[in-house]
């Protein structure tokens, strides 16, 4: 879409235009005033409207000390802290995982607003070279401190081939409007297996942006799992890329939103090559007028014979004012391929609550064991035991916020 | 409610269960057209009648099911107003419901579904929870006396099921929280020969003084092992004959032809 005449810029949108011409990014900023926010005209963020959306932006972070323990504690981990997006001193690694920082974003540029500020804005990213297998889980323990702040942050984690490993990220905020922006990129390499879990727990007030790409070469194994349970604006944006043969993705989502927040998982998956398979389950559930998008692609290549790739999105509305959207999209070019998806959307089951509550279950608590069993499927899927229960106590968390 | 001394001394008199004039709508629809039934304590009822008579609306109406309306009537349950209560309520009272097809719920696991049914009801009427050990034990010796297998439970409730293991696992429930009503809405229907003895077994040693059954079913054959005291004759939406268990033998033998009649006028 061409540009005639340059539009008017929100105070949103001119912060931020202040704010990559701040940081030296003039040809970012030109950009960005000539465009401004996508807003649900461009095809991507139909249904998330940034220009509407985003009333403030804080300023840029400045650079804290992280003390303190873990908003999110998961016993045995190697933990590292990143305070208001500058990595702090990480510990010794485990065996097999080298850490160190990298100038920059990792992300690859494409043509998307919360890519390319990510991009301009990241000036530093932790990177992870996992040469073997590694043990422990690996935590990214991102948190903002302090007054509302602005936070561009980003992650490499480079996995040799043959390795396993699982890492999970989280985002965690202090009770301030803050911004983030975590752009992560994860690849691969032949054989590894790799469970990958994004969980934002940022602040009812804040707002995040989250970009994870992966990179999936021949044979690999990739479990992806984002949780978005915190934040009053939050999208997720997942680009995957199958480039070798045999390899399989389980890509695993969960929106839960409450009240007035809108929570939006954007994903794109592009089997690139012959044989490789995936699978994506992503589940939504919300309460008082919560709005959640879930927006899946696939796509698969002209020679991208054999795929098999089959997406599943539901969602549970658990009052009169909460929305649910969802927008699956399979683009295909090759022709012997299995390809589908499934969406299903209501509230919970009156059977399943009248054959509970004639067992004397009382009502609000067959309400929670359903709400749980709609949600476990997602948690299940972590094999480490810590972690699993981890992600469980999230959930409980937001049930019993709700009670 | 609690347990005055007042209704204790009641209770050796006041029925398990009443049922008055009973007119339920379902859908703009009268099923349910004056059920007149009463149940005393310790007493074994089947009831028998045609598909669609209205026997299953009857089993829902009692376990507290929404979207029964009922028009007119009164239910009693040890003379409280059941229509009144809700159906975790009711349970917690002891009516309890072996369903004709049990509900599959995934994600829930059989397990933690028993535990948190017999906890709700120990909470109801003010009793600790059970611990682990305790819960385990009492699930094993149930488990036990009806030969349902113990992995099961490890599954989601009812998920992939067999008819007859649903059927196994309803009355497996009904063991374990004890329920002073119990109404079983063709348990034997889906049970083959052996199963059937097994669970009318196991219904057999829950007979008690103060445990009242009723039984719905199609065959005679289940009434050879559970021998009721009373059999009634259900034909659209009312009770129209009431007899002891040869009842049931000349039913089998000349089936509902006779009560049609009836239905008509
Ligand atoms: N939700 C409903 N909407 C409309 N009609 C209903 C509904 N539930 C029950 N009915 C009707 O009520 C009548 C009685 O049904 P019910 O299930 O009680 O019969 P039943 O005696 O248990 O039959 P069966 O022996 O086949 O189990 C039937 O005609 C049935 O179609
Ligand atoms: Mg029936």
């Amino acid at each position: 879409m061409n540009v005639q005449t340059p539009i008017r810029l929100t105070a949103a949108e001119e912060s931020l235009a202040a704010q990559l011409e701040s940081v030296g990014a003039g040809d970012a900023a030109v950009r960005f005033r000539e465009a401004g926010l996508p807003t649900r005209r461009v095809e991507a963020y139909h249904y998330t409207d940034l220009k509407v959306l985003l009333s403030e932006v804080p300023p840029l972070a400045e650079a804290v000390a992280g003390t303190g323990a873990p908003v999110f504690d998961i016993p045995g981990a190697y933990r590292i802290v990143v305070a208001n997006g500058v990595m702090q001193n990480a510990g010794t690694a485990p065996a097999g995982v080298i850490t160190g920082k990298v100038g920059g974003s990792t992300l690859t540029m494409r043509d998307d607003t919360v890519v390319r500020l990510n991009s301009a804005l990241v000036k530093e990213a932790v990177n992870i070279e996992l040469a073997g297998s590694v043990d422990p889980v690996i935590h990214i323990d991102r948190r903002t401190d302090g007054d509302a702040a602005h936070v561009a942050t980003g992650s490499k984690i480079t996995v040799a081939p043959g390795a396993r490993a699982t890492v999970i990220e989280t985002v965690a905020t202090s009770d301030a409007g803050h911004m983030g922006n975590l752009g992560t990129y994860v690849a691969l390499g032949e054989g590894a297996e790799v469970t990958h879990i994004v969980v934002d727990l940022s602040a009812t007030q804040a707002t995040q942006f989250s970009t994870l790409e992966y990179r999936i070469d021949a044979n690999a194994k990739l479990m992806s799992i984002v949780i978005q349970a915190g934040a009053n604006l939050a999208r997720a944006q997942i680009f995957a890329n199958f480039v070798g043969e045999g390899a399989h993705g389980d890509f695993f989502g969960l929106n839960l939103i409450d009240t007035d927040q809108h929570r939006d998982i954007t994903l794109d998956v592009t089997h690139g090559v012959p044989n490789t398979t995936s699978t994506e389950l992503f589940k939504q559930i919300g309460r008082g007028h919560g709005k959640g998008v879930f927006q899946g692609k696939i796509t698969v290549a002209k020679d991208a014979q054999k795929t098999d790739a089959k997406m599943m999105s539901q969602g549970l509305m658990l009052s009169e004012g909460a929305e649910i959207l969802t927008k699956p999209e399979l683009v295909i070019f090759a022709d012997d391929v299995v390809c589908g998806h499934g969406a299903t959307c209501g509230d919970l089951d009156e059977t399943w609550m009248f054959y509970l509550m004639s067992r004397g279950i009382p009502k609000a608590e067959a309400e929670t064991i359903l709400i749980r069993a709609f949600l476990e499927e997602i948690v299940d899927a972590v094999e480490d035991e810590a972690l699993g229960e981890a992600l469980s106590g999230i959930v409980d968390g937001w049930l019993a916020q709700g009670a | 409610m609690n347990g005055t001394a007042e209704r204790a001394e009641n209770d050796m008199t006041t029925p398990m269960l009443e049922i008055k004039n009973l007119h339920v709508r379902v859908e703009d629809q009268d099923i349910l057209k004056g059920v007149d039934l009463t149940l005393n304590r310790g007493e074994m009822h089947a009831i028998m009648g045609r598909n669609g008579s209205g026997k299953s609306t009857l089993s829902y109406v009692l376990a507290g099911k929404e979207d029964y309306e009922v028009t007119e009537g009164e239910i009693l349950f040890e003379g409280e107003n059941l229509l009144e209560m809700e159906p975790d309520e009711r349970a917690a009272a002891g009516v309890f419901l072996a369903f004709q097809y049990p509900i599959e719920i995934p994600g829930v696991s059989t397990m933690t579904f028993l535990k948190a049914a017999m906890n709700a009801q120990r909470k109801a009427r003010g009793e600790s929870e059970l611990s682990t050990p305790e819960f385990m034990k009492a699930v094993k010796d149930a488990s036990g006396l009806l030969e349902f297998k113990q992995d099961m439970l490890k599954r989601a409730l009812n998920v992939g099921f067999s008819g007859g293991e649903k059927k196994r696992a309803e009355i497996l429930q009904m063991a374990l929280l004890a329920p002073k009503l119990c109404i079983l809405d063709e348990t034997d229907s889906g049970l083959d020969i052996d199963a059937l003895k097994v669970v009318a077994e196991g219904v057999n040693k829950l007979r008690g003084p103060d445990r009242t059954m009723l039984i719905i079913t199609h065959y005679q054959r289940l009434l050879n092992y559970i021998v009721p005291d009373i059999v009634h004759v259900f034909s659209d939406g009312r009770v129209v004959e009431t007899g002891d268990k040869s009842l049931a033998l000349e039913l089998e033998a000349k089936g509902y032809a006779d009560y049609e009649s009836t239905d008509a006028a």
